[in-house]
């Protein structure tokens, strides 16, 4: 018994936990000033931003008046995500399409990145390179943007009359009205968080048990899911904006 | 047991403490797999995208051909404008030539007609104080003329005498006498 337990627990705490690889939790620390940076995160995040301000600045160098092939890609992309604004916010979209394209471009790359690079391959002292939003500070510090983009926009469009719709249709609706302010960043960031979690490690768990040829299924399952991910947290963070906005006439 | 467990740390070793480097483990870096999902979405994506931005890259074509089309056109129509205005320009400047023209020359033939009718009421005038003239003069010759009448009959009247009857009558008689006289 004691034998069977032991064993058991030895095959949970190496076996298992490093066959999978998977190093939830585990990450590797920089500090700047007094607090403590997951640096993997960051280093990751500045590929993707070189990424996207590479690429862009490479594109749309010499602009032409018929768009080449770089740029007629980029501005296909500029006019879905205008359209995508346009869809949730309304009439008064032009000022949010950066907003909304930034999240959406960031979360987009950062998730195909994470499905498509091969990080692994780079070795950290500690803890491994993975999409940025795999990380919960990056997805929370999304969520919260969103949250005080669609604060600023509530309130630049109608002043404090904005808190108004907290006692809509009727002022019993308050408590829930207020709670859902925290529960919109919640439902972002740990919709997006879990998301990209999940993807990453199952097919991490999948090629540490099967290397080859069986995790492919998966990863383009990744890749599908990332990419959806990216689409809907762009949508409700409009979609939110855009509530935020409208009248309640 | 120990083998096992052995094996598995084995295959999962994760090289955790270090500094950085480069993972060479193939199966475990996954990069096999990855380029075959690379390739296949590049092989997929590829066509789609593709066809995704020649459609748009026609469209803008069309568009800036359509715009081009339109362009020559309203061109046209302002050339068109353009040749109607001067020409329009060129006729309300003949319009506004004849027509000083015409209004000088019914000046002048008023002016003219005007003088004429004036003359003429010059003339009617002097006609009608000659005809007055004339016939205040014809009446004072005609009151002098009775005046004078009366006068001589007053005269006669009152001067008419036997004497004078018998005066005139010898002097008569003498007169025919001596008519006679020379007669024969």
């Amino acid at each position: 018994m004691n034998v069977l337990s032991c064993s058991i627990n030895t095959l949970i705490k190496e076996g298992l936990y490093e066959i999978s690889g998977v190093e939830v939790g585990q990450h590797f620390y920089w500090q700047i000033g007094g607090f403590q940076v997951h640096a993997q995160v960051l280093i990751t995040s500045w590929v993707v931003i070189a990424i996207l301000l590479g690429s862009a600045a490479l594109v749309v160098r010499n602009p032409q008046t018929i768009p080449t092939d770089g740029q007629n890609f980029f501005e296909f992309v500029l006019e879905f995500i205008r359209d995508v604004s346009q869809t949730q916010i309304g009439e008064e979209y032009g000022p949010w399409v950066p907003f909304i394209g930034t999240l959406f471009l960031f979360i987009f790359v950062s998730n195909w990145s994470g499905a498509l690079l091969p990080w692994k391959i780079i070795q950290l002292p500690q803890g491994e390179l993975a999409a940025p939003t795999n990380d919960i500070n990056t997805t929370v510090a999304l969520a919260l943007l969103t949250s005080v983009a669609y604060f600023y926009a509530g309130l630049s469009k109608k002043g404090l009359g904005y808190f108004s719709k907290y006692i809509q249709p009727t002022p019993i609706l308050l408590p829930i009205n207020i709670l859902e302010d925290f529960t919109k960043p919640l439902s972002l960031s740990f919709r997006l968080f879990g998301n990209i979690l999940a993807d990453e490690l199952v097919v991490v768990v999948l090629v540490s048990l099967v290397p080859l040829v069986v995790p492919i299924p998966v990863m383009f399952l990744g890749l599908f899911t990332s990419g959806i991910q990216a689409l809907i947290f762009a949508t409700l963070a409009a979609a939110y904006i855009g509530e935020s906005m409208e009248g309640h006439h | 047991m120990k083998n096992l467990t052995d094996s598995f740390v084995y295959l999962g070793h994760w090289p955790s403490a270090g500094s950085f480097g480069f993972n060479t483990d193939i199966l475990a870096t996954n990069p096999i797999n990855l380029s075959v999902v690379f390739g296949v979405l590049v092989f997929f994506g590829k066509g789609v995208l593709n066809d995704l931005l020649d459609n748009r890259k026609q469209r803008i074509l069309n568009t800036i051909r359509n715009s081009e089309e339109l362009r020559e056109g309203a061109i046209q129509q302002l050339e068109n404008a353009r040749a109607r205005l001067r020409k329009v320009e060129t006729e309300a400047d003949q319009f506004r030539v004849n027509g000083y023209s015409e209004i000088e020359r019914e000046k002048l033939n008023l002016i003219d007609s005007t003088y004429r009718t004036l003359k003429q009421l010059e003339n009617y005038k002097n006609e009608t104080i000659l005809f007055e003239q004339q016939r205040t003069i014809n009446q004072v010759r005609e009151r002098v003329f009775q005046q004078a009448l009366q006068g001589a009959i007053g005269t006669l009247n009152s001067c008419l005498s036997n004497e004078l009857h018998l005066r005139t009558i010898n002097a008569n008689i003498g007169m025919f006498g001596t008519m006679k006289e020379i007669t024969d």
